[in-house]
């Protein structure tokens, strides 16, 4: 699992929630950082933040799938577009900001056991 | 003969003073003409009453050139006095010499005719530097036909005592003058519609091509100079425009001094040409509008003409020319007057339109920066509280499920910080909205800014910032604390946020004479000089500010701004982009030492 956010605090708080049950969570605080950790090691879920300075969320999802990765991604955003976003980059599904435990973890539990993708 | 049988025609075809006096002027110079020819063509010498006559004549001519510098400007009614006792002191004095004139009544003849002609080139020529496009011109000419008589005169007078094998030459030459004295009074007094068109022409035409600029000057009253400007130059006349106040129902007028006059529509000949929508012509001002006939004898109008400016149904002003006296004008003139006011509606229309075009601009401006900033506020709000939700729930559900466990310090530390950090905005929102009703500064207490600026200094240098403060002396005034520090803490961390990492911030804390001065400076990436001026507004970020990179609802120098003022201070930014940005405080320090 990857987690992708410019701000430290959620990306420390979200990455250490889903490690703590029991995730392997990957985290990277920009969009070229998670280009990176993908081609270390493919994630089943990629939860991407999609306004970062330089590459932002959608840099990242077309970059992944000119790479041919089909890993899903979920967005997080704090936009009232939160869904428009999600669609134009081809997501498959969104956590729109401020977002609770439950919230996080229903999305997530989802793709726990999936190949890397969801059903 | 020929100039002549042409004034006379106007003369008779409109009977004023000024045609009159034209034809008079004009028919003694035939005369004189007629009478030498006839006498040349019968023979021996001219019977001496003929002499005597044509003397008499000729004193008139420049008696009636005053009469028309009357017509055109104005003269002393002494002056006409005094010229009408000389005129018949020479006629009487040339009557009783008969039958030979004697050389004192000959010089005295001369001597008339030269000062009073001379008096009368002196006035044409003020008059002329004191107008303006074919007004100026004719009275160029006139000034020229005046010179040429006067030189005439001096030339025919002085024939007589001239050796005989030159008189032949003087005479060609005074016949010269004369012939060219009548035409460029001609020109000057009765131009023909060709040659007045042909004059006007250049003003015109400057003035048409400026036209397309005009709605784009910063104000409407520069619009209405320039209007003014061009109309006075196109007719020879002084003109003014009124514009209509739909608010007041008043025309306005702009004095030079730029003050305001305004007109009841339907008062005034400017006022019932806008109220009738018609032309209207008066040569006698005083007369058809006796109420204001103080005012034209102050201000030297002797004639008025007023057209209304209208587009398509709107009625947007008027125009009015004056004049010193109606001979200024031409009948031509009206259809002139009308073509300049349809070219002065259709500017006016314009910057009406373009007027109408930036106020729609700035409300979707402002419409725009007040979503961005919803937007932007929305965002900077969410993020920390997602980490403060999300991470609370989750030590919670540790709590409930591991009581046992050890604190999870890294996490509590993520709350209080992302805390701090939500309440720093909601803080932020709140002032702004207070700095527009309340006002935000409240009690003041004496304030050392060098040992402020030091305290925030040591909090802001982090591992990733340096801040060091430039201060030889304390600088004390009547602050209120809170909000200076806020004000101070604002700039650092402005400073900071817009620059590299590590490159140094630097706080000057200085007193120059009786304000505190504080300079917060950094090496970062600057504001565009086109920002510049708005930076200090509320929502506004400089363009090359990267939205996503730094968060911000572009609050922070507003409430900077306010706090400042609100001290009787000022603040202001220096800014080259990439270099950095200086950011200069000054506040009033006399309190301060009152208070110590």
């Amino acid at each position: 699992m990857l987690v992708v956010d410019d701000d430290t605090s959620i990306l420390d708080t979200v990455s250490s929630i889903l490690s703590g049950e029991g995730y392997d969570v990957m985290s990277a605080a920009s969009g070229q950082e998670a280009l990176a950790a993908v081609s270390r090691k493919q994630p089943v879920l990629i939860l991407l933040d999609m306004r970062m300075p330089v590459m932002d969320g959608w840099a990242v999802a077309r970059a992944l799938r000119e790479q041919g990765s089909r890993v899903p991604i979920v967005v997080m955003t704090a936009a009232e577009s939160a869904k428009r976003w999600a669609d134009e980059v081809g997501a498959e599904g969104y956590l729109a900001k401020p977002f609770g435990l439950d919230e996080l973890l229903a999305t997530v539990e989802r793709f726990r056991d999936h190949g890397g993708r969801a059903n | 003969m020929l100039i002549f049988i042409s004034v006379a025609f106007h003369a008779v075809r409109q009977p004023t003073r000024a045609h009159t006096d034209m034809t008079l002027f004009f028919g003694t110079l035939a005369f004189v003409i007629l009478a030498s020819r006839i006498a040349t063509v019968g023979g021996g010498t001219p019977p001496p009453l003929l002499i005597a006559v044509e003397v008499a004549v000729l004193m008139a001519t420049p008696y009636i050139l005053l009469r028309l510098v009357d017509d055109f400007t104005h003269v002393r009614a002494l002056v006409k006095r005094v010229a009408e006792f000389g005129l018949a002191v020479g006629i009487v004095a040339t009557f009783a010499a008969l039958p030979e004139l004697p050389r004192p009544v000959i010089l005295y003849v001369v001597g008339y005719f030269f000062v009073v002609s001379i008096y009368c080139a002196i006035a044409f020529i003020r008059s002329a530097r004191n107008a303006r496009g074919v007004t100026r011109r004719r009275m160029e000419a006139i000034s020229l036909g005046s010179i040429l008589l006067g030189t005439d005169l001096l030339v025919v007078g002085l024939t007589p005592l001239a050796p005989d094998d030159s008189r032949a030459i003087f005479q060609a030459l005074g016949q010269l003058l004369g012939l060219s004295s009548a035409v460029a009074y001609y020109v000057g007094f009765a131009p023909p519609p060709i040659l007045r068109r042909a004059w006007q022409e250049p003003e015109l035409r400057s003035f048409l091509a400026r036209a397309a600029s005009l709605p784009r000057l910063p104000t409407t009253l520069d619009i209405v100079r320039e209007l003014e400007r061009g109309a006075a130059n196109s007719t020879g006349t002084a003109a003014r425009i009124g514009l209509w106040q739909e608010d007041t129902s008043k025309l306005r007028f702009w004095e030079d001094d730029d003050a305001i006059v305004d007109l009841e529509p339907g008062t005034h000949f400017a006022g019932r040409a806008f109220e009738l929508q018609r032309p209207i012509f008066s040569a006698d001002p005083i007369r058809d509008n006796p109420d204001s006939a103080a005012s034209y004898r102050s201000r030297n109008i002797g004639a008025v003409l007023a057209t209304p400016i209208t587009a398509g149904e709107r009625r947007l002003g008027v125009l009015a020319f004056s004049a010193a006296r109606a001979p200024i004008f031409a009948v031509s003139d009206i259809e002139l007057a009308g073509l300049l006011a349809d070219q002065a509606a259709v500017v006016l229309e314009s910057r009406v339109l373009i007027d109408h075009a930036t106020r729609v601009r700035a409300r979707e401006e402002a419409a725009r920066l007040k979503e961005d900033f919803l937007s932007a506020a929305a965002h900077d709000l969410k993020t920390p509280l997602t980490t403060v939700v999300a991470q609370a729930e989750f030590l919670e559900r540790r709590a409930v499920r591991e009581p046992t466990a050890p604190a999870d310090l890294a996490g509590i530390q993520r709350i209080v910080r992302e805390s701090k950090r939500l309440a720093g905005l909601v803080g932020d929102l709140l002032d702004a909205t207070r700095l527009e009703q309340s006002g935000l500064v409240g009690e003041r207490e004496p304030v050392d800014l060098a040992t402020l600026a030091q305290e925030i200094c040591a909090h802001d240098t982090v591992d990733r910032s340096i801040c060091r403060v430039e201060a030889s002396a304390p600088v004390v005034g009547a602050y209120d604390r809170r909000r200076v520090e806020q004000l101070l803490q604002n700039l650092v961390e402005n400073a900071r946020k817009y620059s590299p990492d590590l490159t140094p911030i630097k706080i000057k804390v200085w007193q120059e004479d009786s304000e505190a001065r504080v300079a917060v400076q950094d090496s970062g990436i600057g504001i565009p000089a086109a920002d510049l001026p708005r930076i200090f507004e509320r929502f506004s970020r400089a363009s090359n500010v990267d939205d996503k990179r730094f968060h911000g609802m572009g609050l922070g120098l507003f409430i900077c701004r306010g706090i400042v003022e609100e001290h009787g201070g000022r603040i202001w930014v220096e800014s080259e982009v990439g270099k950095g940005s200086t950011f200069h405080v000054a506040l009033p320090i006399a309190d301060g030492r009152r208070l110590n």
